[in-house]
């Protein structure tokens, strides 16, 4: 067998249960479970990698196999791999303040009817919940000798009401996941809010597209912070020359008041305690006062292309490891949310996220709000539906002229290379001058 | 695990579930995958993958249970978890699995002379960065992937059904300055893509759609490629006639049956037994026979897609509709072939505004159907050639109320995903400028 310079394997076992109520009908609940591992190889060029379904763990002639599959794969890789120096390490999981496997999935599915019932209301036509959970045990080796495991538990539940009226259909969605255990009791509120939403918004107007002011609350303004600059500073795009940021470390992109930060080991719903090649975690101050400080990196990215940390490869279970986001986030500024509605003085309010996307070697990226206020006079007045923004990567960010002193994060998933990964996004309140507004509104 | 394994233990399983339920189904996928990745113009990474996976469905007194497992060995534990899920479910009107009929068995979208090897990844690779080669644009990435798989439905009222599958899929991304361009193209037979022109196409329109123009904000006539219109339409309209959100009351469209929806020359319909097609299949995920399901008939809306459990609930009967994502999960109301059709013309004539992608379609509303999506490789189009490239614009609109603006369809077809759709040509489309 020819010499392995490299290999890893990342083995993830686990159980998913799920709750799902439709218009007080339990329509499904239960577990399932997996079983997958990926074993990556580096010898001559790239990378070999094998997806292992239900894999037990192997050793010595068996685990040699293994490794000759993914090394004859690798023969038809041509560019060579160069792996950069890492910290290892791993951060220990916080403590659970309930673990959601004391609590029978009985009670859950009571738990979860709760906080659908609470969106009962004569207009909304439609309520659905639903409850996920996933815990995963994840072991991780490497050629080198390095060795960790940990045991994470993510749940949540997210809450849909759809309010109708004369053909006009609107919703309404609310929705928190965690990793600090269970968190459905208690919850009605959720339930609640989604049914005055989508009610509220029967009566919301359409926005008349254009460029205006807008103020973007923490959980809008993190998507913006995901989307417009995250995405882009990932190393694996910029390896590729398939980035607006390459080459730009230094230069100013954004305004004095705007920091930009990714950290996998804040205690939030994308918290990495190891990174998905055994890296040690560790922040990244993407943008520093304006300025495009790092990248985001893995092994791989770093050696190619520098600037900045590795810790930030992450892939779902089975699968081979991408450069991606876990808590991504504006920091704070200094002003407070008065200050901000009065500078904005004319425009918009958004609130929300029904998520965004980017085109990072363009530079271009949209995203949009759940709903929204007119803003006249500094004051909010008439809500509006359907919003969404749009903005080039290396202008837009100039026009963010106030962040407010009221971060917040939000739990929610990203996709990329058709892999989804557990992140949070947030930021605090911020005013964005001469945003690009698309609406279907019309004179 | 060896195919004749599985069956056996499939046969076990019914046997002994039949014990404490009703009726049982077990949804039993094997395949196998192998790709290769570029990072810029060099394969960087070779991925293969065994997968099999098994699913089983219960129903006890109108109680549906599932659990899944890709541990086909342990499926005792996934028939306890099955069971006791069932005990969980809100009981429903339940009229029993189907019955086997006769129905053919030669695969229609199986490719005998596809075979998941590395170099044949590779090689398709190579054609693709050989069609790259003719636009002076940057490759930055792209893939080639082969796989083979089969399916087999049983359930305890004697079905027994088999289909095999395989694909290949191809992608290539493009930059030249700052404007990407980014081709695909999959198909169930490997003489079905055409590497050479994915790799042409990426590099076209990263190179043509440099030096774009901005655009006043106004109304447009626009012509959705069938890319940028299987976005729209998978996000907003096809769910919205989905017998489930129709009846719980999530579908826009729950009360139109009978009204017209579209333009008048518009028809849309599911054909699963179309030859070599993405999804043709004789069979849905539950067992039921598929057939062509005619949703819209010259702009008249005439049906609803139904599963099992949604007619039986509902007192329709299934459309043979059911899918799977996987073998994990309930089975749920899909599609298998998604066709728009209607009268073709050349649409080469007035000046319009070509739109090649979007960026941002998932955040449309699915209820009320508005979008405000980013526009990607959009040019002025006159006389069927692309003229000047549009550099950043939004396009705001409604998809249910666009389809009342069609003013052409395109001679030709493509399949995206599951849709084989034409390019659509709408009147008075509002595009907000920058």
């Amino acid at each position: 067998m020819a010499e392995v310079h490299y290999y890893d394997l990342r083995h993830v076992t686990g159980q998913v249960t799920h709750i799902d109520i439709d218009n007080g009908v339990v329509e499904s609940a239960g577990t399932s479970f997996f079983n997958k591992a990926v074993l990556r190889v580096l010898n001559r060029a790239g990378w070999g990698v094998i997806q292992i379904d239900n894999y037990t763990p192997a050793t010595g002639k068996k685990f040699d196999e293994l490794l000759l599959v993914a090394q004859k794969l690798a023969d038809i890789t041509e560019e060579p791999v160069v792996l950069g120096e890492v910290p290892h390490g791993v951060l220990p999981v916080p403590p659970m303040k309930e673990d959601p496997r004391d609590v029978s999935i009985e009670e859950k599915s009571l738990l979860l009817a709760e906080v659908e019932n609470a969106a009962l209301h004569p207009t909304v036509v439609n309520r659905r919940a639903n409850y996920i959970e996933r815990i995963e045990q994840v072991r991780f080796t490497d050629s080198s000798a390095n060795e960790y495991s940990y045991e994470i538990c993510r749940s949540g539940f997210n809450v849909l009401a759809v309010a109708s009226r004369n053909g006009n259909v609107q919703m309404g969605y609310e929705r928190d996941h965690s990793i600090h255990g269970f968190d459905l009791r208690h919850r009605q509120e959720s339930g609640k809010k989604a049914a005055e939403i989508a009610v509220a918004l029967l009566d919301a107007g359409a926005v008349k597209g254009g460029v205006m002011h807008a103020v973007l609350d923490p959980e809008l303004a993190g998507v913006f912070a995901h989307e417009a600059v995250g995405h882009a500073s990932e190393g694996d795009l910029i390896q590729e020359g398939n980035s607006v940021l390459n080459g730009r470390i230094g230069e100013k992109i954004g305004s004095e008041n705007l920091t930009i930060v990714d950290d996998p080991g804040v205690h939030e719903f994308g918290f990495d305690p190891v990174d998905a090649e055994g890296t040690a975690v560790s922040r990244t101050g993407i943008i520093r006062k304006g300025i495009i400080n790092a990248f985001l990196h893995s092994r791989e990215s770093l050696a190619a292309i520098g600037n900045g940390v590795a810790g930030h490869a992450r892939a779902m279970p089975g699968e081979p490891p991408l450069v991606r986001m876990s808590n991504t986030f504006i920091e704070n500024g200094d002003a407070t949310e008065a200050e901000i509605f009065a500078e904005c003085k004319n425009g918009i309010f958004l609130k929300g996220s029904r998520g965004g996307q980017v085109d990072p070697g363009r530079g271009i990226f949209q995203f949009n709000a759940e709903y929204g206020y007119l803003v006249e006079n500094g004051e909010c007045t008439r809500m509006v539906r359907d919003v969404s923004l749009s903005g080039d990567i290396l202008t837009t960010l100039h026009g963010i002229s106030l962040c407010g002193n009221d971060r917040k994060m939000s739990p929610g998933y990203c996709g990329k290379g058709g892999q989804s990964v557990p992140v949070s996004d947030g930021a605090p309140h911020i005013l964005l001058l001469n945003a690009v507004v698309g609406g279907s509104g019309v004179d | 695990m060896r195919w004749w394994v599985a069956v056996a233990l499939i046969e076990e399983l019914i046997r002994e579930a039949e014990k404490s339920v009703d009726e049982v189904e077990v949804f039993y996928i094997e395949g196998v995958s192998v790709s290769a990745d570029l990072k810029r113009k060099k394969v960087n990474l070779a991925t293969t993958s065994e997968d099999r996976g098994l699913g089983i469905r219960t129903i006890h007194k109108g109680r549906i249970g599932a659990s899944s497992t890709n541990n086909p060995v342990q499926w005792r534990e996934c028939l306890q978890a099955a069971v006791a899920s069932g005990k969980l479910a809100t009981p429903q009107t339940w009229e029993g699995l189907p019955a086997p009929v006769s129905l053919s068995d030669s695969p229609l979208s199986f490719d005998p002379s596809l075979k998941c090897e590395p170099a044949i990844a590779r090689d398709l690779v190579g054609q693709m960065l050989d069609g790259a080669a003719e636009h002076s644009a940057d490759v930055t990435g792209g893939s080639a992937s082969l796989s083979v798989s089969s399916v087999t439905l049983a359930n305890s009222h004697g079905v027994r059904y088999v289909d095999h599958h395989t694909g290949v899929s191809l992608s290539l991304e493009a930059i030249y300055q700052q404007s990407t361009g980014y081709e695909f193209d999959h198909s169930g037979f490997l003489d079905g893509v055409d590497p050479y022109k994915v790799g042409e196409r990426a590099t076209f329109f990263a190179r043509e759609s440099d030096g774009g123009q901005d655009i006043p904000t106004g109304s447009y006539t626009v012509l959705l490629s069938p890319l940028a219109y299987a976005e729209l339409l998978g996000t907003v309209f096809v769910p919205a006639l989905n017998g489930r959100s129709v009846h719980s009351g999530r579908s826009r469209l729950a009360s139109s049956l009978g009204e017209q929806i579209t333009d008048m020359g518009i028809t849309m319909y599911d054909d699963p037994l179309i030859p070599r097609a993405n999804g043709s299949v004789y069979w849905d995920a539950e067992g039921t026979p598929t057939r062509r399901i005619d949703f819209v008939s010259e702009g008249v809306l005439r049906t609803f897609a139904y599963d099992l459990k949604t007619a039986y609930r509902y007192g329709k009967t299934s459309t043979g509709s059911a899918v799977r994502g996987g073998f994990g999960g309930l089975p749920a109301i899909g599609h298998h072939n998604f066709i728009v059709d209607g009268k073709r013309d050349a649409l080469t004539d007035e000046r319009v505004i070509y739109v090649h992608n979007v960026v941002g379609a998932h955040t449309a509303n699915p209820m009320s159907g508005e979008f405000s999506v980013e526009i990607s490789n959009a040019f002025w189009m006159e006389n069927g050639d692309l003229q000047t490239p549009i550099r950043s614009a939004m396009f705001s609109g409604n998809v249910f109320d666009l389809h009342k603006k069609i003013a052409g369809l395109s001679r030709e077809t493509r399949a995206i995903g599951s849709f084989i759709l034409p390019s659509i040509k709408i009147n008075d489309q509002r595009i907000i400028g920058k």
